[in-house]
C-alpha cells in the first residue's frame, strides 16, 4: 500500500494545512476564552504530524522494493460511475420529479443499462419496486415522500 | 408489538449484506414520530439486537457478514456449514446471542441505576476526559494502522464542527450552503460510509455466493458442543459486555477480540478457522453482550458507545427526551419499558430466529443485482426521511465516495464516525471546562476521575509505540547473526 499511503499522506496533510488557515479565520481565542475555531485549528495541526508519518512511513516502504498493487482496478470501473451519476441526479430531480416517477427511471436505467436485464423483467420489477416501496414508505410508514409532478393527484 | 416488529425488522437487516442497523433505524425513525416515545425506543432497540441475531446467519450460510459485527463468525460458522454442520452452527449462534444478550440486560438492570447516580457527580472535564478514552480506544482497536484511524479520528471531529457554533453563534466551514448551517447528521453519514460505499465495493468484484442447497437440519447442538463452548459463552459475553460499556467498543471490536482470546485459550487452535465450534460461540455471545452493553452510556451518561447507539440518542432527542443521568428520574418508562423489552426482545429472538432460518435463506437467494438497487433505495428513502430534505440525500451520497476511497486506501470508517458523534460534546465539554478553570488545563489532571481517564488515554497512545520499538529491536536482533 506504499503508493496509495503516500497519495493520502499528502492530501491529509493539504487538507490540514486548508482546515488550519480557516480554523485560524475563524478566531482561535485564548485558553481563557476559547474561539470557534481553537480545537479544529489543534486537531489540523496533529492530523498534519500524523499525515506526514503516513507519507514518511510510506516513502521508507517504497525503498524496500516490495511489489505494489494498483489502488484501484480497471474493472467495473464505469459501472461505479454510472451507478452514482445516477444516484446523484436522483438526489437532485427527486423534490421537482417526485418519488414515484424518479424511482421508477432509477430501476430502469439500473437494471435495464446497467445490469443489461431483459425490458420486460426491468419494467415489470421497477413497477412493482416503486408501487410496493411508495406504498411501505409513504402510506404504512408515514415518511412524506416528495410528490413532484404527480403533486396534482392528491393521493 | 413494537418489540416484536423491531426484532423482526432487525433480524431481516442483520440477514440482508450492506444494509446495517443504522441505516434500518434511519428509515423507520419517521414512523416513530406519531407513537409514544417508549414505543418507539423498544422497536428502535429491538432493530438494534435484532440484527446482531440475524448477521451470523449470512455468515455461516453464505460466508457474507450481513453486518459488520459477523464478520468473524464467517471464518469458522461456514467452514463448519461446509462440514454439512450449519444447523449446530446456527443453533449455537442463537443459544449463545441468547445467554449474552440477556447477562447484558441483567447487567443493565444491576449497574444502570447507581451508574447514573454517579454520573450526576461528572461535570465537563470528567466528560470530556471520557470521550478522550473512547475516541482514543477506538483507534487503538482499530484492525489497521493506528496512526491512519487518529487521522480519520480527527477528520470526524472536524465534521463536527460544520455548522453553527453552539457557544459563540458563529457558522463555521459552510461556505454558504445552506444545507450546511445544521451541521452534518450522523445518519446520512453513516448510511453513506458504510452502506453506499458497500454497494461500490460490492459492484467493483462481483459477489460470489455459494448458499448451501441442502436443508439446515439438527439446529440443536449436542452435549459435546455444549461442553466444547460454554466457556467461550462466558468469556465471550464478559468481554463484549464491558467492551460495549466503552465508548469506541461496540459489537464490532468485541466479536474480534473474544475470537482472538478463544484462539490462545484453545486447546487445539489449530481448528480454527477450519470448523471450531468455538468460534461461533465466542464472538456471537461478544457481539451481543456489547449490543446490550452500549445502552448503559447511552442511558445513564447519555454518551453513545457507537454510531448505532447514537441513531438511538437522536430518536430520544426527537422525542423531547435528554439521555444522561436525568433519563432514569425523569422519564422511568423510557429506562425501565427499555430493559423490560429487551427481556422479552431476546427471548422473541431465539423463539423467531431458528424456525425463520429456511426464510432467510430464501431472502437470501436474491441475486445481487436485484439486491443492490433495494439497498440503495432504502439509503435514498432514509437518508431523505429525516428531515424531508434531498441536501441530506446528497450528503449521505458523497460520503459514500468518501467511504469508498477510505475503503480503497484502507482507512476505517470508525474512528470518523465515533470522533463525528461525539465531537459536538467534545468541543463543549473542554470549551466549558477551560472557562470553568479560567484558561488552567490542570483542571483535568486536578480532579481524580478525570486524571484516570487520562492515565488510561496516554497508556492507549504509548502502548503502541512501545510494542513497534520492541518488535524492530527483535527483528534487528534476528538479522544480526547473519
Amino acid at each position: 500500500m506504499s503508493s496509495a499511503d503516500r497519495i493520502s499522506g499528502i492530501f491529509w496533510l493539504l487538507f490540514s494545512v486548508f482546515i488550519s488557515i480557516e480554523s485560524y479565520r475563524l478566531g482561535l481565542g485564548n485558553v481563557h476564552q476559547p474561539g470557534a475555531g481553537f480545537i479544529f485549528f489543534w486537531t489540523a495541526v496533529a492530523m498534519g504530524v500524523l499525515s506526514i508519518a503516513v507519507f514518511v512511513r510510506a516513502w521508507f516502504g517504497k525503498k524496500t522494493g516490495a511489489r505494489e498493487s494498483p489502488v484501484f482496478g480497471k474493472e467495473n470501473v464505469l459501472k461505479i460511475i454510472l451507478v452514482l451519476l445516477s444516484l446523484f441526479l436522483y438526489a437532485f430531480f427527486m423534490e421537482a420529479m417526485g418519488f414515484i416517477p424518479i424511482t421508477l427511471l432509477l430501476f430502469i436505467f439500473l437494471l435495464g443499462v446497467i445490469e443489461k436485464r431483459r425490458w420486460v423483467f426491468t419494467i415489470f420489477v421497477s413497477v412493482a419496486v416503486t408501487g410496493i416501496s411508495y406504498l411501505l414508505f409513504e402510506i404504512w410508514l408515514k415518511s412524506q415522500l416528495p410528490k413532484g409532478i404527480l403533486g396534482f393527484l392528491r393521493f | 408489538m413494537y418489540c416484536f416488529f423491531g426484532v423482526l425488522i432487525g433480524t431481516l437487516v442483520g440477514v440482508l449484506p450492506g444494509l446495517g442497523p443504522a441505516s434500518a433505524m434511519a428509515i423507520l425513525l419517521p414512523a416513530t414520530f406519531k407513537v409514544e416515545p417508549v414505543s418507539s425506543f423498544i422497536m428502535l432497540a429491538g432493530i438494534y439486537y435484532g440484527a446482531m441475531y440475524g448477521g451470523s446467519t449470512t455468515s455461516i450460510l453464505v460466508n457474507i457478514p450481513g453486518e459488520a459485527a459477523s464478520v468473524v463468525t464467517c471464518l469458522d460458522g461456514h467452514q463448519m456449514a461446509l462440514k454439512g454442520r450449519a444447523g449446530p452452527a446456527l443453533g449455537m449462534a442463537a443459544f449463545s446471542s441468547f445467554i449474552a444478550g440477556t447477562f447484558a440486560v441483567i447487567g443493565l438492570t444491576l449497574v444502570g441505576p447507581p451508574l447514573a447516580g454517579m454520573a450526576l457527580k461528572f461535570g465537563p472535564p470528567e466528560y470530556f476526559s471520557m470521550m478522550v478514552v473512547g475516541i482514543l480506544l477506538l483507534t487503538y482497536l482499530s484492525s489497521g494502522s493506528m496512526i491512519k484511524a487518529l487521522i480519520m479520528a480527527g477528520f470526524g471531529l472536524i465534521l463536527s464542527g460544520v455548522g453553527m457554533d453552539t457557544i459563540g453563534g458563529e457558522f463555521r466551514f459552510t461556505y454558504g450552503i445552506r444545507r450546511l448551517l445544521d451541521g452534518i447528521g450522523i445518519v446520512p453519514t453513516v448510511m453513506g460510509l458504510f452502506g453506499i460505499s458497500e454497494v461500490l465495493m460490492n459492484l467493483e468484484t462481483e459477489i460470489r455466493r455459494d448458499i448451501l442447497t441442502n436443508r439446515v437440519k439438527n439446529l440443536l447442538p449436542t452435549l459435546k458442543d455444549w461442553a466444547d463452548s460454554i466457556g467461550s459463552v462466558i468469556r465471550g459475553t464478559i468481554l463484549g459486555f464491558f467492551l460495549g460499556i466503552i465508548p469506541g467498543g461496540g459489537a464490532v471490536i468485541a466479536s474480534f477480540a473474544s475470537y482472538a482470546i478463544e484462539k490462545k485459550v484453545a486447546k487445539h487452535p489449530e481448528e480454527f478457522g477450519k470448523g471450531a465450534i468455538q468460534g461461533v460461540a465466542g464472538p456471537e455471545a461478544a457481539n451481543n453482550a456489547a449490543a446490550g452493553g452500549a445502552f448503559i452510556p447511552l442511558l445513564t451518561l447519555g454518551i453513545p458507545a457507537n454510531p448505532v447507539v447514537a441513531v438511538l440518542l437522536g430518536a430520544l432527542i426527537i422525542h423531547g427526551l435528554q439521555p444522561g443521568p436525568m433519563l432514569l428520574s425523569k422519564a422511568p418508562d423510557v429506562f425501565w419499558g427499555t430493559i423490560v423489552s429487551m427481556y422479552i426482545g431476546n427471548g422473541m429472538l431465539l423463539v423467531l430466529n431458528l424456525p425463520l432460518i429456511p426464510l432467510w435463506v430464501q431472502v437470501l437467494k436474491v441475486p445481487y443485482y436485484l439486491l443492490y438497487p433495494l439497498i440503495i433505495l432504502f439509503c435514498l428513502v432514509g437518508s431523505y426521511s429525516i428531515e424531508n430534505n434531498s441536501g441530506d440525500v446528497v450528503i449521505m451520497l458523497v460520503f459514500g465516495i468518501v467511504g469508498y476511497l477510505m475503503k480503497k486506501f484502507r482507512y476505517e470508517g470508525a474512528p470518523l464516525v465515533l470522533a463525528l458523534v461525539l465531537g459536538k460534546m467534545f468541543e463543549t465539554t473542554l470549551r466549558q471546562s477551560l472557562i470553568l478553570s479560567r484558561g488552567d488545563f490542570s483542571i483535568f489532571v486536578s480532579r481524580p476521575i478525570s486524571l484516570a481517564f487520562l492515565i488510561v488515554a496516554v497508556l492507549l497512545l504509548i502502548t503502541p509505540i512501545i510494542t513497534q520499538r520492541k518488535k524492530l529491536s527483535t527483528l534487528e536482533e534476528q538479522q544480526e547473526p547473519n
